[in-house]
């Protein structure tokens, strides 16, 4: 068939739907000529005029009939019944305001919350990350009995580069801040990395400007080049064009400019102290390092890769495997390690996709609660309009075109609703991202998009078709003559409607249980995390990072003094309650620097050696931070470098190492062959510490005095604990440290009971959504109880009459229709907590300490949903009473 | 007066598509020219031959137009699409193979 056909129906089928009137006096027109051309025959054949008149409508017959036949060719009378029906709804509507507002109101918030929540799934889940061929990257992890993700050492990550078949591009990164300085202006901490070559053709981006590191700058001695990021280009250089080739000093070292990224290079992220994915990063240098290539036992670098083309991500890491068991056979270190290899995307996406896809179903389920609030509003309206339906089916409305009818005003309410609800969402997104968790992935590619809205209007079609079907249905079966006789009590048809209504409301109710058991182990799991003692204070107290750049204090001791004349300085301030450094600032992501040690007296069980994580400290730094002391002492000044050796150790590793013993007093050393003064005794033991609040339990951990450190620990927090409050110690501490060394940046100053409360922020994330749902659903599920028991009662007034004639008391009648409300919403839970138990399991990774199917959640959520059903019950009852026993006893 | 159902289904359309192939005709014309060249055997009424010329219009075989008459007023004119033209001739070689059809089962029957 031709276009040129198809393109003329389509226009004729747009003529007779937009130029009606047009269509129609044209129709009128034709019909009007043929009859004076008969006329003017029958003229012509000697009638006058008259009579040729009345013959030619003789012979014409009706013309409205013909017109009607002409209209019925054009094949749009559904649409244009459609649209009829349309505009009839929209009367109906205009009619009953509140009903109106009620309907659209809650479709509007249901199908806004789920377009909302769909915005960020699209944006998190749906949309590829901004690299090219994004699919074929994969991080590359080594994973052992204790590590599930632990990074590689550099030499095993040569040996993978040089031999492995199954990428086209192999890369390795490790997090190492640097120093800005050189510049003219104030020193600047940046966020940056240590990258071998080929990284960025990993990423699939190219430098805006320069070239990327090529193998001879991996070299040690060459390395001292950097690529910086267009922010630092602009806001260190003013964009300066002469970059390439400028020297600048980093970490107090010369280093040239060899290249500048251009806007928007997303860090794919890192696990070993870790800078989330999307964070600035603002230089890379070279990754160079020198050694014995059969020492490898320290791991501190990542793996990137992108795969070959067609190969999976299963076949690469079976080649990697392969290598890794040659590694393990021929270096001790490496044994015990397999590969764990994974998309980029999963790596980035993984944990938050979980609770996205919980989210959605809460969502979804709020969207079917309200669907079914919406039948059930319309069902009563039907209710209401029995007789009016009636006359139409009698009049010879067909069963099509009255299911039709109520189809039309369901779908012109969901549109309704879909349109406020599209508002709803653009308001919403922003709210929703505002509250995300910090550290949340790909959070600025959350956009209310034309996906988004395309989303949104099939969400408010599909719910117009679903909560107009059994209202839809439920009409068309109106039989005319019961509408039209009935008086409107105890007929068939209502009682019909009356069971239909109830099940409704039960399913309502159910469904509102399983969010609210949802909601309510949420809210236990977070008052369980919040009861959680921290381990320590985190109240009152400002931290700061300084890193001392390696050029300017090579040695332990340039270290120690510096931090020792520092520590002295703030503690003469006024306000410190007290002042310390330390490595491991407690809930801000933590390294596994793991360091090994022989106990005195004690032989490690076979393949296994002691060992626990290693971390340095100043005498008060945990009367800083508000960790306890368990037993024994804290360091002291008597601590120092030439006084015998000291540690401290948490209860763990006192638990773990000295069982049923007292550690205070027993000695460790580090090296394999000992002598007396390399020998460490233990001081004190001070409280445990978890990664996180979710943590099962610490890990053992001790400390060096900042005085005996064995080797440099250059990068440091510095905590302030302040009488009053912190943050008006920032000037003086900045000043403090500029005073010793003006070339140093004071980086990340932020206070502890903010640190702390990120750590909680996912949870409360996950409780304030779920539970806004669940009170939603709540909420609908009681309009939903009013709505039925409400009827019913306006249903009974006769009956109530009757009762109240035969002696019944109005708290009888109270008691009656309650009972009714409460006797559907009993149904309604035991289903819902039914479902709720089915489904538990959907919720355990979010929660802490409770379990999903927790009884006592459940109970809770049964009496509340009980209580509920009374109070929306009430008002019914109340009307009830007023029940007047003369009105009935006359209409008998 | 005779009713469509004088006419076989279908043959209305093959018809009115045929007599405006030669020019475009008003709905008044087309109904006289059948009745004509039938030698007033076929009377096409006012009744069928609309709604035929508004659905063959809707389905793009025929195009109308608004043009003067003969008479000298407006009228609507309607002319064959190319999609039409197609459309003739494929129901004139149906008729043909119809009617020959037809012709050899009365035949036979008369044989018998």
């Amino acid at each position: 068939m031709t276009t040129d056909r198809w393109w003329d129906i389509v226009r004729m089928r747009f003529r007779s739907l937009v130029k009606r009137q047009r269509v129609e006096s044209e129709l009128d027109r034709e019909m009007r000529y043929h009859l004076e051309r008969q006329v003017e025959e029958n003229i012509a054949a000697g009638m006058n005029a008259r009579e040729a008149r009345e013959a030619a409508s003789r012979m014409f017959g009706g013309v409205s009939q013909i017109e009607e036949a002409c209209r019925d060719m054009r094949r749009t009378q559904y649409l244009e019944n459609f649209l009829e029906d349309l505009r009839y709804a929209v009367r109906m509507l205009g009619k009953s305001p509140a009903f109106a507002v009620a309907i659209v109101l809650t479709l509007a918030l249901s199908i806004g919350a789920n377009s909302a929540i769909f915005s960020v799934i699209d944006g998190v889940l749906l949309k590829p990350l901004p690299y090219p061929q994004a699919e074929r990257i994969a991080r590359v992890f080594y994973r052992g009995a204790e590590y599930a993700k632990f990074p590689m050492n550099p030499w095993d990550f040569l040996d993978f580069r040089a031999r492995n078949r199954s990428f086209e591009n192999f890369a390795m990164y490790t997090h190492a801040d640097v120093q800005l300085s050189g510049t003219g202006s104030d020193p600047v901490k940046l966020a940056a990395f240590r990258i071998s070559s080929g990284y960025f053709r990993v990423l699939g981006v190219q430098p805006a400007r320069g070239r990327e590191f090529d193998f001879s700058e991996e070299r040690p001695g060459n390395g001292n080049v950097v690529i910086l990021s267009d922010r630092v280009w602009r806001n260190q250089f003013g964009a300066s064009a002469d970059i390439l080739g400028r020297k600048v000093l980093l970490d107090s070292e010369p280093y040239t400019v060899i290249a500048v990224m251009p806007v928007g290079v997303d860090h794919p992220g890192n696990s070993y102290n870790s800078v989330a994915y999307g964070d600035n990063v603002d230089a890379w240098t070279p990754f160079t390092f020198r050694g014995n290539p059969n020492n490898r036992g320290s791991h501190y670098v990542e793996g990137i890769g992108r795969l070959k083309a067609g190969v999976t991500v299963e076949q690469a890491a079976a080649d990697f495997n392969g290598i890794m068991t040659d590694l393990a056979s021929r270096h001790e270190t490496e044994q015990g390690w397999t590969i764990y290899m994974v998309p980029l995307f999963q790596e980035i996406v993984g944990p938050v996709h979980k609770m996205l896809l919980v989210l959605l179903g809460a969502v979804g389920l709020v969207l079917l609660i309200a669907c079914v609030n919406a039948a059930n509003l319309l069902l009563a309206r039907a209710a209401a309009r029995q007789k009016e339906i009636a006359v139409r089916a009698a009049l010879g409305a067909g069963r099509g075109r009255l299911v039709l009818q109520t189809l039309a005003e369901s779908l012109l309410i969901s549109l309704l609703g879909g349109a406020l609800g599209a508002l709803f969402a653009i308001v919403g997104v922003h709210v929703l991202v505002s509250f995300l968790p910090p550290g949340f992935p790909r959070t600025d590619a959350i956009h209310v998009n034309a996906f988004v809205f395309a989303f949104t209007a099939l969400v408010a079609v599909a719910t117009g078709l679903f909560f107009g079907l059994v209202p839809a249905v439920q009409a068309s079966r109106t039989d005319p003559r019961q509408g039209l006789h009935e008086g409107g009590r105890g007929s068939g048809a209502s009682a019909r409607q009356m069971r239909l209504r109830a099940v409704l409301v039960v399913g309502e109710v159910g469904l509102a249980c399983v969010l609210l058991v949802g909601a309510g182990a949420l809210l236990r799991s977070f008052v369980n995390l919040l009861r959680l003692d921290p381990g320590f204070q985190p109240e009152h107290v400002l931290t700061a990072e300084i890193a001392l750049p390696n050029a300017n204090y090579k040695t332990t001791d340039n270290i120690a003094s510096f931090y020792q004349r520092l520590l002295t300085n703030l503690h003469a301030l006024p306000g410190i309650a007290a002042v310390g450094v330390g490595t491991d600032l407690p809930w801000t992501g933590y390294d596994e620097n793991i360091g090994g040690f022989t106990i005195e007296g004690k032989i490690p069980p076979p393949h296994e050696e002691f060992h626990a994580r290693y971390h340095t400290s100043s005498p008060d730094y945990f009367r800083a931070v508000g960790i306890p002391l368990v037993r024994g002492r804290f360091f002291n000044e008597r601590d120092t470098k030439d006084s015998p050796r000291v540690l401290l150790i948490n209860d763990v590793m006192a638990r773990r190492y000295w069982p049923g013993e007292d550690a205070v007093g027993k000695r460790l050393t580090f090296d394999d062959k000992p002598k007396e003064a390399d020998w460490f005794r233990v001081v004190g033991v001070v409280g445990d510490v978890k990664d996180t609040p979710e943590s099962k339990g610490a890990e053992p951990a001790f400390w060096w005095p900042v005085l005996q450190q064995p080797f440099p620990f250059a990068n440091m927090t510095i905590v302030l604990r302040a009488n009053r409050d912190p943050l008006l110690l920032t000037e003086a501490l900045r000043t403090n440290v500029h005073q010793l060394d003006p070339s140093l940046a004071v980086a990340r100053v932020r206070l502890l009971d903010r640190v702390a409360e990120q750590q909680f922020a996912t949870p409360r994330f996950a409780l304030f959504l779920i539970g806004l749902f669940a009170a939603l659903a709540l909420l609908l599920a009681s309009i939903g109880i009013y709505g039925v028991i409400s009827y019913s009662v306006s249903q009974r007034m006769h009956e109530f009459g009757m009762r109240v004639a035969l002696g019944a008391s109005p708290w009888n009648l109270v008691k009656m229709v309650m009972k009714q409300g409460v006797l559907l919403t009993m149904i309604g839970v035991a289903i819902g907590l039914g479902c709720a138990l089915a489904l538990g399991g959907v919720l355990d990774s979010l929660l802490y300490g409770v379990s999903a199917r927790d009884p006592l959640t459940l109970i809770g959520v049964g009496a509340m949903a009980v209580v509920t059903a009374a109070l929306a019950s009430l008002p019914s009852a109340r009307r009830a009473t007023g029940a007047d026993p003369m009105v009935s006893l006359r209409a008998e | 007066m005779s009713k469509p159902s004088d006419l076989i289904q279908g043959t209305l359309d093959l018809l009115i598509l045929k007599t405006i192939a030669l020019e475009p005709m008003h709905g008044w014309a087309i109904a006289k020219r059948i009745q004509q060249v039938s030698k007033e055997v076929l009377l096409v009424t006012q009744g069928a031959l609309y709604p035929a010329l508004h659905r063959l219009e809707q389905q793009g075989w025929v195009r109308g137009a608004w043009r003067e008459s003969e008479s000298g007023r407006e009228a609507k004119f309607y002319s064959l699409t190319k999609a039409g033209r197609a459309q003739l001739d494929r129901e004139l070689e149906q008729w043909h193979r119809l009617s020959s059809a037809v012709v050899l089962v009365i035949n036979a029957a008369h044989e018998v």
